[in-house]
């Protein structure tokens, strides 16, 4: 059950400085245990928690929100478009694991979606690769994805979800990448594509475009690959 | 053949039989009408008190039958009282316009016509419906004869109108009796072959499952009736880690082969559920997650996509984690467990049978076992 490293060495967040996160879930244990989950990485800084986005949000500005998508029994998925939709990046993380639920997860504009389960490495690579708006696909994401069988989903090629197939079956990158005889490199790669393909679709938000920029300067997509893309990128920088 | 198909073959023969009469009713009543009756109306032409009406009369019983033919062979619904109706209204101004003395030749074609038509608008109804179409001809034509006849030969004339009722009415009632047997016969033959034929299939439904019982009970002979033999004679040790392993393995097989015969929603989840039961009654934790709808899958299609996970998953001894990607035409089945079970081969692969391709590998961290169903 390893969590991608791949991504690992990458420089996350501006200057250097540390990744802020705040957690909003309505279980003070669960609260307690991703605090300090998080806490123990030198790279991230937990700046605000609470059982409420408002509070928690007017304490100060955070990279990331890890907002648990069921508070005080109810399905928070407006906030989530709310707050995407205004460019907050939002990882979702819930018990509540099934396809239907994530994917609507995904159109909200999260930046990510983490099953409960799927333990710490998972969690610290997603907040990471969050911040730095780059695709993080853990397991059970993948799962919902190769499953899709909505008539809005994104076409995703042969390669693409055969790597999404065998990452949800093995959550194990090397064994994959022995699997289809590539390097895990070339598995995250596609992994992550079809990611990226589910951000293009469904409604817009300021979240998922700054997926889809980020995408196209580390030469993940090609801005034609996009359609109706309009670039978020600063205008500077040339594509790899 | 199922006994649905059965019923409606039963009706085809029912019909098929049923369409000599119609036809012969068709073919009386037209040939009756060209043959008998047209020579009729001709002969008489300069006698009939209103000639015309003859002829008028004449075209509208043909226009009846053809109704009548229409609803018999097409099944067009024909207003059938009114009908009747128009022939008895023709049958009385033939028989008025009919000079006296003339009652019993071909000039007086409709009494003696109307119950072959009448027949073609009433023959699947009851016979009841025609005999009273009958009477009320007769009852009309006894008005024409005691109108018509003198005193010196009334008795005479009596007697021959009672010989002609008797020979027009008696065989249209006979033919419509005669269909109405045929019907009944044909019917009972067909429903009497439609429950043979359900009691066969019946027959053979049961002794087919009949086989497929034996068949798991010949799988379950073969997985545990050894290893319990063995285990009775004290040539298997309960301590030894290999026999605990086969143990585990015909628990699993047993449980999945009792779980492949319940009537479920979902019988490969079913039956996977069943394999993850006895591997967590073993202190397993196993993830069964299941992401897509599953098709309808054939039982043996389902014993190959579950079967070889269920032989690794009874040796797993850390975790274990299923998946099964469901899509119309494609089934994924997948079984990673740490590298503490399975046999200890690198990597093998093959399709069984060309319809759903297992394959296996164990390297250093994972045995991972996959079977995978594409509709051909």
């Amino acid at each position: 059950m390893d969590a991608d490293t791949v991504a690992g060495g990458m420089t996350y967040g501006s200057g250097g400085a540390r990744t802020s996160v705040a957690i909003v879930d309505d279980h003070p244990v669960v609260l307690e245990g991703v605090r300090s989950w998080l806490a123990a990485d030198p790279r991230l800084e937990v700046v605000a928690t609470g059982d409420n986005v408002d509070a928690v949000l007017s304490a100060g500005p955070a990279d990331v929100i890890l907002l648990d998508l069921r508070l005080h029994g109810r399905m928070a998925i407006d906030k989530v478009s709310e707050l995407s939709a205004a460019g907050q990046r939002v990882v979702v993380y819930s018990e509540h694991h099934e396809a239907s639920t994530i994917l609507a997860v995904l159109d909200a504009g999260a930046v990510a979606f983490l099953a409960k389960h799927e333990g710490r490495d998972h969690c610290v690579e997603t907040v990471l690769a969050a911040a730095a708006d780059r695709p993080y696909v853990p397991p059970s994401l993948a799962g919902a994805m190769v499953g899709d069988r909505r008539s809005s989903r994104p076409a995703l090629s042969d390669k693409e979800r055969e790597a999404l197939l065998l990452w949800f079956q093995s959550m194990s990158k090397a064994s994959v990448a022995k699997r289809m005889q590539i390097s895990e490199h070339t598995v995250k790669q596609y992994v992550d594509r079809a990611r990226i393909k589910y951000a293009r679709a469904g409604r817009p938000a300021a979240t998922k475009s700054a997926l889809l920029a980020r995408a196209i300067e580390d030469g993940l997509i090609r801005p034609e690959e996009i359609g109706t893309y309009r670039s978020y990128a600063s205008p500077d920088r040339p594509l790899p | 053949m199922s006994a649905e198909r059965l019923r409606v073959a039963g009706a085809a023969v029912v019909a098929t039989a049923d369409r000599g009469g119609r036809i012969a009713a068709v073919a009386i009543a037209f040939g009756w009408h060209l043959a008998v009756n047209v020579p009729g109306i001709v002969g008489g032409w300069s006698d009939y008190r209103v000639a015309w009406a003859a002829l008028a009369g004449w075209v509208l019983f043909a226009l009846v039958g053809v109704l009548g033919t229409a609803r018999l062979f097409y099944g067009f619904a024909v207003p059938v009282a009114p009908l009747l109706t128009v022939l008895l209204i023709v049958d009385a101004l033939i028989i008025a316009i009919t000079p006296g003395g003339q009652f019993f030749t071909g000039m007086n074609w409709a009494w003696g016509t109307v119950g072959w038509f009448a027949l073609l608008l009433l023959y699947d109804k009851r016979v009841s419906a025609l005999v009273a179409v009958l009477l009320a001809n007769a009852a009309l034509g006894l008005v024409g004869v005691l109108a018509a006849s003198g005193e010196a030969n009334g008795a005479v004339d009596l007697s021959r109108f009672v010989m002609y009722v008797y020979g027009t009415g008696v065989l249209p009632i006979v033919l419509v009796v005669a269909t109405t047997v045929l019907r009944g016969t044909a019917q009972e033959a067909a429903a009497s072959e439609a429950k043979r034929a359900a009691l066969e299939s019946e027959r053979l439904g049961a002794a087919h499952a009949q086989r497929e019982r034996q068949e798991r009970l010949g799988i379950v002979s073969e997985a545990a009736g050894a290893l319990l033999h063995d285990l009775a004679t004290g040539r298997a040790d309960p301590a030894d880690a290999d026999v605990q392993r086969a143990c585990a393995l015909a628990a699993a097989q047993l449980r999945r082969l009792i779980a492949e015969s319940d009537d479920v929603p979902d019988p490969l989840l079913h039956e996977l559920r069943a394999c993850v039961d006895v591997a967590e009654r073993q202190g397993v934790p196993v993830d069964l997650i299941a992401v897509g709808e599953l098709p309808e899958l054939d039982v043996a299609i389902r014993r190959r996509l579950a079967e070889p996970l269920a032989a690794t998953l009874a040796t797993a001894r850390d975790w274990a984690r299923v998946t099964v990607v469901a899509q119309p035409d494609e089934v994924v089945v997948s079984l990673t467990t740490p590298a503490t079970a399975g046999p200890a081969k690198e990597s093998h692969s093959w399709a069984m049978d060309g319809v759903v391709d297992y394959w296996y590998e164990r390297d250093e961290e994972l045995v991972w076992t996959q079977t995978r169903w594409r509709a051909a």
